[in-house]
């Protein structure tokens, strides 16, 4: 049990004028569970490494666990008092596989040898993933990985739980069983748990009081506003209502027996499948089931057995450099896009091969404004927030304007209104240029003024679906 | 054999050989070696790599000290065997020993402080990973119109970008489960050194000097 305090704590990175966290008080009590949202560059992420002590504290005694400051907890005990599950899920890991990792993070703590064993098959039962032991960590999907985070922290078993937008690339049911798991940890266990969540879905039921970091300032808000936050995650704003079955849809990109996966892990079973032009259409299906492993097909970067065809020819015959232009893909790791230094520089290179006739200074002027971006075309593209560099990811991908443009979790880490921002411009860019989008989506609030086609992927199988009912 | 003791005993051996001229005793490093790799069934198509590269070196060599034509054969000979012993030797030790032992070996059996242990580690587990970035790279280049090549500075300037962003992000990472430099640790795994090790090290070590002693001219 250990209540987090916050005492006016300012907080500006190196070189910068305005302070992320201005004069910021708060207390997080003890055996809660907390929920910070806020815009995307809020200072969210840096508040929650500031308490985990990943980033120095100006004033040791700015943050206390229990009234006593993390410096003067004996080293070995710090991950018993406070532990971190980032963003990006597969970055947190030093070990090869599973097991390694577990050990590792005890070993760390001078646990006795002869208890290992057991603490990490506990930590794996009680998070559910005792199949996983074995597995090496890069081979799993970005939802097994959070889990194996999590099952790392309960096997620490640290006072309090820092989550950084844990469930950024987590499908809805993953998301919900891990939120239960953290619940758990919260009332059986005793555990304060701050979470930072830009996608309000599912919390209604265990929050009472939103705390919402907005320029450097933290509000609590009252149960009744915290609820209006919420409604507009509800299941009735979730769903696909232009949805249809194809039917007569001029083909694009066609696959003839195509599967993914390797001998010992099949992700898609041997099917034919087919991706209609001029349509936007959304794939869903269970975290780790092999929907970026199919980009990663179809762009030429992953292996795949049968055959895939683009304009009815195989893809592994037409030249690199010409297929490329026709078939983009927004990478989920927004970082793995960007190819210069600053924002202005990377807009510069859309600018010199995209499409100049759309995509004019002033259209890409106003659209930078419309995504909040406008005062940023001077700064490092590396020291954007994560979800600055993901709109910033978005406008490069949406200037080259590619026939067919495929995106990776282009919302992940967006708050509300960047959702809704981007959407428009998806929308409206998808209608102008009558490109074709086919977009992997956990998070689907926002969707719905785009999406016509919708392909899920489940057992091995990739199928259309109809409208929901 | 224990890792520790078998990077040792390779290390040491190589320094011997580069300050003898015996070339029996390199012809018989490299049987053993080889012997020992096929035991361990390493890969063929490894094997022919680690034959066709030293090969194409050590002939251009001697090739280049014969032509100069001040050199005897016997010392071409020596060179041309000594470049095998060093890949050889090495394929075996890094064919045969697993990364991760080799690192709970230096921590535990050589002293070696945990941050340059595990260092290690992560150096090494980054290896696949940079090859598959060079590859995403090379990718988002071509999809924004951009062909980056082996030469490209582009190219080296991003993977060094993303090597430095995960260091960080593994500093991040060990810190958060745990790990605090100069602290303490258990060892859920613990390597032994056996003392058939030990003999194991002594005896191919005097077979060595004995080697190394009758065939000296």
């Amino acid at each position: 049990m250990a209540t987090v305090a916050v005492h006016s704590l300012t907080f500006t990175y190196p070189k910068r004028t305005r302070p992320v966290l201005d004069d910021l008080t708060v207390t997080f009590p003890s055996g809660k569970f907390s929920l910070l949202t806020g815009v995307s560059g809020g200072g969210k992420s840096t508040l929650l490494k500031l308490i985990a002590g990943l980033t120095p504290l100006p004033t040791a005694g700015n943050i206390t666990f229990n009234d006593q400051p993390l410096a003067q907890i004996a080293p070995t005990q710090r991950a018993a008092t406070v532990a971190m599950l980032f963003q990006e899920p597969s970055t947190q890991f030093t070990m090869d596989t599973v097991t390694n990792e577990l050990r590792f993070a005890l070993e760390n703590q001078c646990v006795d040898p002869a208890e290992i064993p057991a603490k990490v098959h506990a930590a794996l039962a009680f998070i559910g993933i005792t199949d996983l032991q074995d597995r090496q960590l890069m081979q799993l999907s970005g939802g097994e990985q959070q889990k194996v985070a999590l099952a790392i922290i309960v096997a620490m078993d640290s006072d309090v739980i820092l989550l950084d937008e844990p469930f950024a690339s987590i499908d809805p049911p993953t998301r919900l069983a891990l939120l239960g798991k953290l619940m758990a940890l919260c009332t059986e266990r005793g555990k304060t748990i701050i979470l930072a969540d830009h996608d309000l879905s599912n919390y209604d039921q265990w929050v009472d009081h939103l705390a919402v970091l907005d320029a450097g300032k933290l509000t609590l808000l009252s149960p009744a506003e915290t609820q209006a936050r919420f409604a507009a995650f509800t299941p009735d704003k979730l769903k696909l209502t232009r949805v249809t079955l194809p039917t007569d849809q001029p083909v694009v990109m066609k696959g003839t027996q195509l599967a993914l996966g390797h001998s010992d892990r099949q992700l898609v079973a041997p099917q034919d499948l087919t991706l209609f032009a001029h349509q936007a259409t959304l794939i869903t299906g269970p975290n780790g089931s092999g929907k970026s492993t199919l980009f990663r097909a179809l762009v030429r970067l992953g292996k795949y057995q049968g055959l895939l065809t683009y304009d009815g020819n195989d893809i592994q015959k037409l030249p690199r450099k010409q297929y490329a232009r026709s078939v983009g893909l927004m990478f989920q790791t927004a970082s793995s896009q960007f190819l210069n230094v600053t924002v202005e520089e990377e807009l510069a290179l859309s600018r010199k091969f995209g499409n100049q006739d759309y995509f004019t200074p002033e259209r890409v002027q106003g659209l930078l404004t419309q995504l909040n971006l406008a005062d940023h075309t001077d700064q490092i593209i590396y020291s954007l927030s994560s979800g600055q560099q993901k709109k910033l990811q978005l406008l490069c991908m949406l200037m080259m304007a590619p026939a067919v443009l495929l995106l990776d979790e282009p919302l992940k880490g967006l708050d509300f209104a960047s959702i809704q921002a981007v959407m428009h411009i998806l929308t409206t860019a998808q209608h102008d240029l009558q490109l074709t989008l086919i977009m992997i989506s956990h998070q689907l609030s926002g969707l719905d003024d785009l999406i016509t086609l919708h392909l899920t992927l489940a057992d091995h199988h990739l199928t259309y679906k109809g409208a929901q009912p | 054999m224990n890792p520790s003791l078998k990077l040792a005993l390779v290390i040491l051996i190589a320094l011997e050989v580069s300050f003898t001229q015996v070339w029996t005793i390199n012809v018989a490093l490299i049987v053993v070696s080889l012997v020992l790799m096929l035991a361990c069934h390493v890969k063929f198509k490894r094997l022919a790599w680690l034959t066709v590269v030293p090969l194409f070196f050590a002939s251009a060599l001697v090739w280049s000290l014969a032509l100069q034509g001040t050199t005897t054969h016997h010392f071409l000979l020596v060179i041309f065997t000594r470049m095998f012993v060093y890949v050889y030797m090495g394929g075996l030790f890094t064919q045969t020993t697993d990364p991760l032992t080799l690192t709970r070996s230096l921590e535990q059996n050589a002293k070696l402080p945990s941050k340059f242990a595990y260092g290690f580690l992560a150096a090494f587990n980054l290896m696949p990973k940079i090859q598959a970035e060079v590859a995403t790279i090379k990718a988002a280049a071509l999809m924004r119109g951009q062909v980056l090549h082996v030469w490209s500075p582009q190219l080296y300037f991003k993977v060094i970008l993303a090597a430095m962003n995960w260091s960080d992000q593994l500093a991040a990472a060990m810190t958060s489960h745990g790990f605090v430099e100069g602290a303490p640790r258990t060892h859920a795994v613990t390597v032994a050194i056996h003392p058939k090790d030990w003999w194991l090290f002594g005896i191919s070590l005097i077979l060595v000097q004995v080697g190394l002693f009758v065939g000296l001219p």
